[in-house]
């Protein structure tokens, strides 16, 4: 396909379809709650409705999106989303807005629903780029995120053996470029990190699971504290850059996308087979890393989160592994107004 | 306590409809046959399923299974006065004040023991996430297994055959949990009882629009959410019979729900479930009538009793709740030229992402109609927060607008 680097498609969640986008010939640019733009969205949304996606609507009105975006991919993950994609074609009805339905399980008919949805996707990409991938380009680009997400496997294990230079805050901002940049460029960087480990970090293991935390200060600010990240799932995170299952040749590439997105480590949205795994799931591999406390990090208003904290505290008093939860709007700020009760946690397992 | 509290009110309806039978409102016909419902839950002898708003209660009814949706559940305590202990109870557990109260309190009455053990549960993704996430802390709670039913955005044949493929696999779940065979007979009996309801229920939608409206504020208050509840069962087409008598006497004879209509209004989504004035002072302060609820509305076709899961999966994803916004917009589009509103309320359920989320979205669509918009900052659940005196001045402020706009040039 003719490169349209140039282009970028946004996306919003950790479900999306990355490789379909760079299929496409697009470059994916994750839009993330970041910035200084001007608070906007309330004339659309009221206030009970997640910081996140109120923050990516802020950026859309306040015109701080690249320039070069083409059109956005929405998923329909939840009722945030949902509406964030309503009030989006609302704004700006010059847009291109899709958003597409995700699955609550990952049982084969759910699989088999979501490679339609992706198969639609990329009908819907083709025609922004005047030219549809054909399965060769999408599985060419789902080798390509996954040497992305293998180098990203290798930090994230450097991560946990306390010899990733900088940290989870250095790993959280190589999250966040490779997520708003071209694959290419991103997988040339994390080779020659891959490639350079060093330092023994020192502190408290502790394992970062939640929603949106895309401030790699966030990091160093738990860091300070005298925390150290040995593995997190969050979905401005490692979740976007999990490893894809296997696509031979005689595999259908959407149904493998689309098992490869809907299984594995998952959004608190995405129902377990068997109800109240998730917090079941959080202790076995905060237990793997070795970290002795486990941080749950939730945006306010994020309904999937906050319903199952009550039953992980549980769960973790349970296992007697020390649980903290903190909640926060998606900025610095409010995540350092948790440094007392931060500190204090890590005193009383350190 | 919900036993004693709905056993209280099927006892004291069927002693008011013995001692005065003349005098037997449809209202009273139908709190009754809803209260049986809640009975039932309670009573401890059926077989129950917590399920989510969009399940289809008439195939289930035809298993014989005593289901409801657990917002239902919140929405009684509430009305009962007994929400609040549940709503503590909750947050002492770690659950936010910011969720859904109706969500909350169940949750809260889960962990107080107050709610009787299913024996399965049925999640739907829509209307809200919050929902399934509530389904599945109860199956957790319980221990007892969760079905969930995926429901797409749009109404296509596609989706279509993903939701009834879904359908499919309830049914033989259900069949499972039961110990039953599935009997397809019986959910055809059950659909064409749905059918035959359905069909009163366009016409007590199609009367109530007229101009007095036959009805009062609270004659039809979430009458489209609840009565799925009991469809696919003699009692709700007979409840919905009696309601359509009644309102056609009603508009044949001219008679208004209130006397000196002035004022016609649209509520959207749910109505306060707790005892509040509101409606009251709209009607005796204001001339004002609830004429329409957003859900009052039969938007599916006839189910095919032969050959019913296609037929309930399209009727699943026609309701407002799924899909964008755009459609559910149109969809109150409709409902204000039908029901010929002078304005609408929208109570901002606190803690209803999918609804009062789109509070903006709402507003926008009825400005460009030119049709004013009540945004009331409440908890329908949750009395702890309820602002009466602040409420009756916007709503006070509200109505003398719309009056002022409808009096002629």
């Amino acid at each position: 396909m003719t490169p349209l680097k140039n282009r970028a498609i946004g996306f919003t969640c950790s479900y999306t379809p990355i490789s379909l986008i760079e299929a496409a010939g697009f470059s994916p640019y994750r839009i993330l709650p970041v910035g200084d733009s001007e608070d906007q969205a309330g004339q659309w949304m009221h206030d009970n409705v997640c910081p996140h996606v109120k923050r990516v609507l802020d950026r859309t009105l306040g015109g701080d999106l690249p320039e070069n975006l083409a059109g956005v991919v929405i998923i329909n993950s939840c009722d945030a989303m949902r509406r964030l994609a309503d009030a989006w074609r609302r704004a700006d009805p010059s847009s291109r807005v899709i958003c597409i339905d995700l699955p609550i399980r990952s049982d084969e008919r759910s699989v088999d629903f979501y490679a339609g949805q992706l198969r639609e996707l990329t009908d819907w990409l083709g025609a922004i780029s005047g030219n549809t991938p054909g399965e060769s380009d999408v599985s060419s680009a789902m080798a390509r995120f996954q040497v992305l997400a293998e180098h990203f496997g290798r930090l994230r294990g450097y991560l946990a053996a306390g010899i990733l230079t900088g940290g989870a805050a250095r790993l959280q901002d190589l999250y966040n470029r490779c997520a708003t940049r071209p694959v290419e460029a991103s997988i040339d960087e994390l080779e020659k990190i891959v490639a350079d480990e060093s330092s023994r970090a020192k502190g408290v293991p502790v394992y970062l699971f939640g929603n949106v935390m895309p401030d790699a200060q966030a990091m160093s600010l738990f860091e300070s504290c005298g925390a150290r990240v040995v593995v997190e799932d969050l979905c401005t995170g490692s979740r976007l850059f999990k490893p894809l299952m296997e696509n031979d040749d005689d595999s259908d590439v959407f149904k493998v996308l689309a098992e490869s997105l809907l299984t594995g480590v998952g959004c608190a949205r995405t129902i377990d087979a068997a109800p109240g795994a998730t917090a079941g799931n959080v202790l076995a591999r905060a237990k793997a890393a070795g970290a002795k406390g486990v941080i749950g990090h939730t945006v306010k208003f994020c309904d999937p989160y906050i319903a199952r904290m009550p039953g992980i505290r549980e769960f973790m008093r349970e296992a007697e592994m020390p649980f903290l939860m903190l909640e926060g709007d998606c900025t610095l700020r409010s995540i350092g107004q948790h440094r007392t009760r931060i500190e204090a946690f890590l005193e009383m397992i350190g | 306590m919900m036993k004693e509290y709905f056993d209280g009110i099927v006892g004291g309806i069927e002693e008011r409809i013995k001692n005065d039978p003349e005098n037997a409102s449809p209202r009273m016909k139908y709190a009754l046959e809803v209260s049986r419902l809640g009975a039932r839950l309670y009573g401890g002898s059926d077989r129950v399923a917590w399920c989510g708003v969009l399940a289809p209660f008439d195939v289930l009814s035809a298993f014989g299974v005593a289901s409801c949706y657990v917002e239902f559940v919140g929405a009684s305590l509430a009305a009962s006065g007994m929400a609040g202990p549940m709503l503590e109870a909750s947050e002492h557990e770690g659950h936010s004040p910011d969720t859904c109260a109706y969500h909350r309190a169940v949750v809260g009455a889960a962990g107080k023991g107050l709610m009787p053990t299913p024996d399965f549960l049925i999640a739907t993704s829509c209307p809200c996430t919050a929902g399934v996430t509530t389904m599945e802390n109860l199956a957790r709670h319980f221990k007892k297994e969760l079905f969930v039913l995926h429901i797409p955005q749009e109404n296509t044949d596609s989706n279509v055959r993903y939701l009834t493929g879904q359908l499919e696999d309830m049914v033989e779940f259900v069949a499972k949990q039961t110990g039953q065979s599935v009997d397809w007979g019986a959910i055809g009996k059950a659909v064409t009882l749905s059918n035959q309801t359905s069909e009163f229920l366009t016409e007590i939608y199609d009367l109530a629009a007229s101009v007095p409206s036959p009805v009062r504020s609270r004659d039809l208050r979430d009458f489209g959410v609840v009565m799925p509840l009991i469809s696919g069962t003699q009692a709700a087409l007979d409840t919905a019979k009696v309601f359509r008598d009644e309102l056609r006497a009603r508009v044949e004879s001219g008679e208004g729900g209130i006397e000196d209509e002035r004022l016609r209004l649209l509520w959207i989504q749910n109505r306060i479930q707790f005892k509040n004035p509101l409606e009251k002072i709209l009607e005796q302060e204001h001339k004002a009538v609830v004429v329409v609820d957003e859900l009052n509305s039969v938007t599916w076709d006839p189910v095919d009793p032969d050959d019913p899961l296609p037929g309930v999966a399209k009727r699943m994803l026609s309701s407002p709740f799924a899909g964008r916004i755009d459609a559910r917009c149109d969809h109150l589009k409709k409902l204000v030229r039908k029901y010929k509103v002078d304005g609408v309320v929208n109570p901002c359920h606190w803690g209803c992402r999918q609804g009062t989320g789109a509070r903006g979205l709402f507003a926008d669509t009825l400005r460009n109609m030119d049709i004013p918009v009540l945004n009331l900052e409440v908890d329908c659940v949750d009395a702890r927060s309820f602002a009466e005196g602040q409420l009756k001045t916007r709503i006070g402020a509200f109505c003398e607008m719309l009056a002022e706009r409808a009096r002629p040039a």
